[in-house]
């Protein structure tokens, strides 16, 4: 068999830009006070850990290639121990540019051993006009631990008014716990639902988040959060809890008041502050 | 296709078949409510959307999965998964197992509670009738029960409800003719939704004072 996955020399075109193939990652310890048991770097994609100072480690990934467009690929991988406590995020928004043929594909894996904590919280993926992207979170989680999950997307650069018309999103999510596949969400965007009339679709939306406690005191805790959450003005947003696992959805015409909302809401999930690289 | 078993899934899928179908309105209440949803022309968009990149899309990939022979115990912790608040799962699980508890009463046959794709799709193996066909009147029920609710609660005359359901007509048999051409095999690679207002509605109709559906 040839191997399909080697663009053969004589068959390339005229590439604009040099693909961009990054892969990191990250294994912590087990216990409370997890080290880092195995880091992993390669091409664009890279792992630190700043120093905490006591608090719990906190994983930031970075692109170094500035953003991603069509045929590029980049993964990121965060594994955390038994009783291990961590943070994850990135340095900075992911921003997916104008693709000129294909699709770029970012995967990430997030693998949580009995009784460990984790906040996944990137920051937003930033989509372009002509952005075509494909991606995947997978996360393995123990039946006892304990999963903070923040995705948020900004269509389009609002504060230069930029209006998309062309899109290609697949994003994935998947969630197994103790081995059960215990949520799924899956964005398809394209085109079409840019410009879909209604209040069912994104309704004017720019900027849309989804948070998602994993825990099996989930529902315990959703009348704290929906107490954080904004009850009028620019952003919409509301929660629900049911069978070990908690979502709150946000929308809003502008990121900024929705980051805003994020940065009250997240801190009543993970009892910690906000990821340091933060700026609010 | 044989007419009689084109006969029993009408049935199946009709108001009248005890799954309380008419007890849900998936969000569009809250919608109503909250005035986004309050004429015709709103109504109608609302529940297109629902259909053609919310949950009537997805429910409808799982539909064609299980006919197509994947297992019904995977496809019904993929529903399970895909359920993106407390009432739609609520209303998935319920609905499926009150249609799955009917079938066996009428047939025979086990009643296994599974959502309510997953159901249909296991009772609808037994049919000889295209799984287009099926989609697409899996896809016309939900979208009649939501416009019985927009006439009921707007409120819409019912001529304009009706012309509502016959405007998505041609919507649902192209949806449902092109997911049908996918490979419901690799149900997983096509699911995907774009309802994000929708999905924020489910969530918001558990905040309402006065709640007149379970959903």
């Amino acid at each position: 068999m040839f191997d399909l996955a080697q663009p053969a020399p004589a068959a390339a075109p005229q590439t604009r830009h040099q693909r961009v193939h990054g892969r990191a990652m990250v294994r912590l310890g087990t216990g409370p006070r997890a080290g880092v048991k195995d880091l992993a770097q390669a091409g664009s994609a890279k792992a630190m850990l700043p120093r905490m100072h006591g608090r719990a480690p906190e994983v930031v990934f970075l692109n170094t290639a500035g953003g991603i467009t069509g045929g590029d690929r980049l993964s990121y991988t965060l594994e955390i121990g038994a009783g291990a406590t961590a943070t994850g995020t990135t340095q900075t928004a992911e921003r997916a540019y104008r693709a000129n043929g294909g699709v770029g594909r970012i995967d990430t894996h997030l693998a949580l051993g009995a009784g460990a904590v984790l906040d996944w919280l990137p920051q937003e993926l930033i989509l372009f006009e002509g952005a075509a992207l494909d991606r995947r979170l997978t996360v393995d989680m123990a039946e006892d631990a304990e999963l903070v999950l923040l995705e948020t997307l900004v269509l389009g650069r609002a504060a230069m008014g930029e209006t998309l018309t062309r899109l290609h999103l697949s994003d994935r999510r998947q969630v197994r716990r103790g081995g059960r596949l215990d949520m799924v969400e899956t964005i398809r965007l394209g085109a079409d639902d840019l410009v879909r009339p209604g209040s069912a679709g994104l309704d004017g939306a720019t900027t849309l988040a989804t948070l998602t406690l994993m825990a099996r005191d989930a529902s315990d805790r959703l009348d704290r959060l929906r107490a954080a959450l904004p009850t009028d003005g620019p952003v919409r947003a509301a929660a629900s809890a049911w069978e070990g696992r908690l979502t709150a959805r946000f929308m809003a015409a502008q990121a900024y008041p929705l980051r805003r909302a994020l940065a009250r809401a997240i801190p009543v999930l993970t009892n910690r502050p906000l990821p340091r690289v933060w700026q609010i | 296709m044989t007419e009689t078993d084109l006969l029993s899934l009408t049935q199946w899928l009709s108001p009248a078949f005890p799954v309380s179908a008419y007890a849900y309105s998936h969000g569009l209440e809250a919608e109503i409510t909250h005035g986004r949803v309050h004429d015709g022309e709103t109504a109608r968009d609302w529940i297109a959307t629902v259909i053609e990149v919310g949950a009537g899309r997805n429910d409808a990939l799982i539909l064609l999965a299980v006919l197509s022979g994947r297992d019904a115990d995977e496809m019904a912790d993929l529903a399970r998964a895909l359920a993106g608040s407390a009432e739609r799962w609520e209303e998935t699980r319920a609905m499926g197992a009150a249609f799955a508890e009917t079938v066996a009463a009428m047939r025979g046959g086990n009643g296994v509670a599974r959502p309510y794709p997953v159901a249909v799709g296991m009772a609808a193996r037994a049919l000889n009738v295209p799984h287009e066909v099926v989609a697409a009147l899996y896809l016309q029920a939900l979208a009649a029960s939501l416009v019985s609710v927009a006439v009921r609660f707007v409120p819409l005359g019912q001529a304009e409800g009706q012309r509502i359901q016959a405007a998505l007509q041609p919507r649902i048999a192209a949806l449902a003719g092109d997911l049908a051409r996918l490979d419901a095999m690799a149900v997983e690679d096509h699911l995907g939704a774009a309802a994000f207002g929708a999905d924020l509605a489910t969530m918001e109709h558990e905040g309402l004072e006065v709640r007149i559906f379970r959903t």
